[in-house]
């Protein structure tokens, strides 16, 4: 990832937007991305594969008479770059007008790089060395106990390049690394198998990484739900791991700020700015240029500047979250929350970082003001992002009462919904942690769920 | 292309070596509330490697095609198999397969590269017009159409040579209802392998009046209440059971860990009106081709016959590992993956009972429609939801309601069924298994006794 390379990339995007307007575009948009990534595969308890991948991709929105067009290529000599503008652009044609389009983003001043988002560790990393680094994550998995033993886990080690340029005369490159292993443990004692541990780290950098932490955590949740059993039905406190918060709270929370679910019905809180949306204690913000942010550039997928955006500020709806499209047509700014999978999506909307803020209990003084209820680890079911209903097992999940932890319970139904839940938050921790979501939130303690054990 | 794998390939007198060149065309169109999202047209293109080495695989792509980087990341699969064995405990053998020189083509009345597909634009919004025209209920849509043509191109240093073309068109539509307060929503697919003719046989219109009207109706329900009942379950759940909850514990990977039927082979694991398919050739399946990514020819594997666990799906790996045939279900979703063990087309055999009669027997019970997500594990428990919920009482269908989750363990759902549909449909699914892959899941509508869960 040398500077001679750098201009290439933006060379690239630039030739893609000079040939669309030739072909008479009315505006166009080129997206490059070029990535390595070392993959790792923990299979049937040993390394299965591990796969190098060079990858590297354009993708072009053209827009004639209000219509867009989007095409992409894996390939980036200059015959199929002019195919794919050409194939862009027909589309343009070919489809009919989207009345509400009204422009690409404008250039606008870009904030500097946060800290921490590219490691030249990482992107130098080799192959033996991302082996060595599951190895570690195993073998301190294996140490823990005797009892455990490990079922899967993958390493992604990851440095991507991009470059936007658009026919308004954005032209920007980025790059970035990330880590990111996660194993998955059980435990077995007289015949009797524990249910399956999940534990991860997730970091731009390698010096913000742990494998060892991950596999001794990952065998100590694994015995930690050995001799699970079963109680009666009842509705009672449940306090939600980092993980399971970000699934069955943030998770709709985001849908239900996304501009565009705002703007086409499917978000239940489409006319409720200004108003509680949940306790008081609640305060999250959407933060694109956190140093060492997992979610965090310093301009979105469309080349628009990053920023902080509040989202909830005690309890009252603040703002939702907009990419240029979305913007344009309320007639105001995006809040630069475009994102891409890749060169082969067009962009849509996002949370960048979502942070929620912290309180001040440790996770130990949220079990000890439980007088009856469970705290779940792991969730396995569904959850209904517009209506907010959740349903489903908590899995690796300790039945809790007056204020300690008894015992490990077998496949729990947990059931309830999301919306009502905020409003029933009785305390939120002070420990945070960033979630495969990109979402930053401390363990929540909740009230009146309904837990159902078989 | 597959000259010049070809010519890679014979350099090197490996153990064993494949090469495998894969190029994805992509049409799809979006559209949201009326609104054209996106019409997308895509190129996918780019080869891999794979080695063994001394009982060590090795793996590696690009997407750079020329002799010089083929010849690299044939040369990378092996150094990175030489590397990584020290830390392998297993020797890999693979299961001997005679080298096939071949081709094959999804059959087509109308193929997609001869025709011009702009006209799709159309089709979708019209679809997308009468959903929203169904009632002032349906709030939102979002409808999508693709088309997905594969060319994949094999070789291996036994001598295979084999070239196919997959070519896949498939739509959905997701509908969102209001009402009274509530918000639900709905989702149904339409889709196979073959050409545009799809498109014709199941307008995407269809599913998405059938996907309007179960939001519409479902938006004003309550949450079913939860407890154990008799249950008949429709087509495409009893697929997703098949594909997701049984089938994965005949993955020989998974048997090989531990699975629910890693010590079942020869027992009666379901109700004897049960038998359990797992097909690489049924005819337009989703997940149907002619040979897998190993270069071996799929056939049809009987997994569960009349009740009794008769066969797992093996790779050339897992196959050499349990002294077993290799049964052509080794898969991978693209160049940028090496192939592991995938179910094709998963489905449970139709039996004679009409679904009236089915319904017929049930006292106090559901009929639960419409796929709505799901997991399950390799022990057989699962959790999944349907959209929607009858309620049955002595017989007849009552109220609906909406959304309900349906759990417990696959084998003692199977072991419950006491009859067994002669409808049968065979519908389309994506599976993820650390990789996605296309794969067909079908049934007849059955019946059994589970956990319905509410709130």
């Amino acid at each position: 990832m040398e500077g001679d390379k750098i201009s290439n990339l933006i060379e690239i995007s630039e030739l893609a937007v000079g040939n669309s307007k030739k072909l008479g575009v009315d505006e166009v948009e080129g997206f490059v991305q070029r990535q390595r990534i070392i993959e790792v595969l923990l299979e049937r308890g040993e390394i299965q594969s591990e796969r190098v991948k060079i990858r590297r991709g354009i993708g072009i929105r053209a827009i004639k008479d209000k219509s867009v067009g989007f095409s992409f290529a894996s390939v980036l000599d200059e015959r199929t770059i002019r195919e794919t503008c050409k194939d862009a652009f027909s589309l343009a044609r070919a489809s009919p007008k989207n009345p509400d389009w009204v422009s690409l983003p404008l250039p606008k001043r870009i904030p500097p790089a946060p800290d921490g988002l590219y490691d030249d560790d990482l992107s130098s990393l080799t192959s033996d060395e991302a082996l060595n680094i599951v190895l570690e994550g195993y073998e301190t998995a294996k140490e823990v106990d005797p009892r455990v033993s490990i079922d899967e886990g993958k390493l992604i080690v990851s440095s991507t390049e991009i470059a936007i340029s658009n026919s308004h005369g954005i032209s920007l490159y980025d790059r970035g690394t990330s880590i990111a292993f996660y194993l998955i443990c059980v435990a077995k004692e007289k015949g009797k198998a524990s249910s399956f541990a999940y534990e991860y780290d997730i970091s731009r950098t390698l010096k913000g990484f742990s494998a060892r932490k991950v596999g001794e955590l990952a065998a100590k949740k694994a015995l930690l739900s050995l001799g699970a059993k079963s109680i009666k039905p009842f509705r009672g406190d449940v306090i939600l791991s980092p993980d399971v918060a970000s699934e069955i709270l943030f998770a709709p929370l985001i849908s239900s700020v996304n501009a565009d679910n705002v703007q086409r019905g499917r978000s239940l809180w489409a006319n409720r700015i200004g108003e509680s949306v949940s306790v008081r204690s609640l305060t999250i913000i959407d933060d694109g240029l956190l140093p060492y942010g997992l979610g965090s550039s310093p301009f979105d997928a469309e080349g628009v500047p990053s920023q902080r955006t509040i989202v909830i500020e005690n309890g009252v709806l603040k703002s939702f979250l907009y990419d240029s499209y979305t913007a344009n047509k309320v007639n105001r700014e995006s809040t630069g929350n475009a994102a891409r999978e890749g060169y082969s999506s067009p962009p849509y909307i996002s949370a960048s970082n979502l942070l929620v803020s912290p309180g001040t209990k440790s996770l130990e003084e949220m079990i000890s003001e439980v007088d009856r209820g469970v705290i779940v680890n792991r969730f396995s079911g569904k959850v209904s992002n517009e209506s907010g209903e959740f349903s489903g097992i908590a899995k690796q999940a300790i039945y809790i009462e007056d204020g300690e932890m008894r015992f490990p319970l077998r496949e729990t139904m947990i059931s309830g919904n999301t919306f009502e839940s905020l409003n029933k938050i009785a305390a939120i921790g002070r420990d945070r942690r960033a979630t495969m979501m990109d979402v930053y939130t401390p363990p929540i303690l909740i009230e009146e769920i309904t837990i159902t054990s078989k | 292309m597959i000259d010049l794998l070809e010519t890679c390939l014979s350099r090197i007198n490996e153990e064993y070596a494949e090469m495998r060149g894969h190029t994805r065309r992509v049409l799809s169109v979006v559209v949201k509330d009326g609104r054209i999202e996106a019409v997308v047209k895509g190129l996918n293109r780019g080869v891999c490697a794979r080695a063994l080495v001394d009982g060590s695989w090795g793996f590696s792509s690009t997407t750079i095609i020329d002799k010089k980087s083929l010849h690299s990341i044939l040369m990378d699969a092996r150094s990175l198999a030489y590397s990584s064995k020290p830390l392998k405990k297993r020797y890999v053998k693979i299961a001997p397969v005679k080298p096939h020189v071949d081709e094959y083509e999804t059959r087509m009345k109308r193929d997609p590269r001869s025709e011009d597909i702009e006209c799709f634009v159309e089709e979708v919004l019209d679809a997308d017009s009468e959903a929203r025209n169904y009632s002032e209920k349906v709030v939102s849509t979002t409808l999508n159409l693709s088309i997905v043509d594969d060319e994949i191109f094999f070789v291996n240093s036994e001598g295979a040579r084999i070239k196919q073309r997959i070519v896949r068109c498939f739509g959905a539509a997701r509908i969102i209802a209001r009402s009274k307060g509530n918000i639900a929503s709905a989702y149904e697919s339409v889709g196979r392998q073959g050409g545009l003719e799809v498109f014709e046989e199941t307008p995407l219109r269809d599913a998405a009046l059938k996907a309007a009207s179960r939001a519409v109706r479902i938006a004003p329900k309550r949450v079913v209440p939860g407890g154990y009942y008799d249950v008949v379950l429709e087509d495409k759940i009893v697929g997703l059971l098949a594909h997701e909850a049984v089938g994965h514990t005949a993955e020989a990977d998974l048997v090989y860990v531990g699975s629910f039927l890693s010590d079942k082979m020869g027992e009666k694991v379901a109700s004897e009106m049960v038998t359990l398919i797992d097909d690489g050739l049924f005819p337009y399946g989703f997940g149907t081709m002619k040979y897998d990514d190993e270069g071996v020819p799929a056939g049809k594997t009987v997994i569960i016959d009349k009740g009794i666990v008769r066969s797992f799906m093996h790779s050339r790996e897992t196959a050499s590992q349990f002294g077993a045939a290799p049964t052509g279900n080794a898969r991978a979703w693209s160049f940028e993956y090496d192939p592991i063990i995938r179910m094709r087309n998963t489905y449970i055999k139709p039996g004679d009972w009409t679904v009236e009669e089915l319904i017929e027997d049930v006292k106090d019970g559901y009929f639960l429609r419409g796929v709505g997500g799901g997991q399950a594990d390799f022990n057989g428990e699962f959790m999944f939801t349907v959209q929607e919920a009858i309620r049955v009482r002595n017989g007849e269908l009552k109220e609906p309601y909406r959304g309900a989750a349906m759990s417990g363990n696959a084998f003692d759902v199977l072991s419950n069924v006491d009859g067994v549909g002669r409808d049968f449909k065979m519908h389309i699914g994506i599976c993820g298994k650390e990789q996605p892959n296309y794969v067909g899941i079908g049934g007849p509508s059955i019946r059994t006794r589970l956990l319905v869960g509410g709130r």
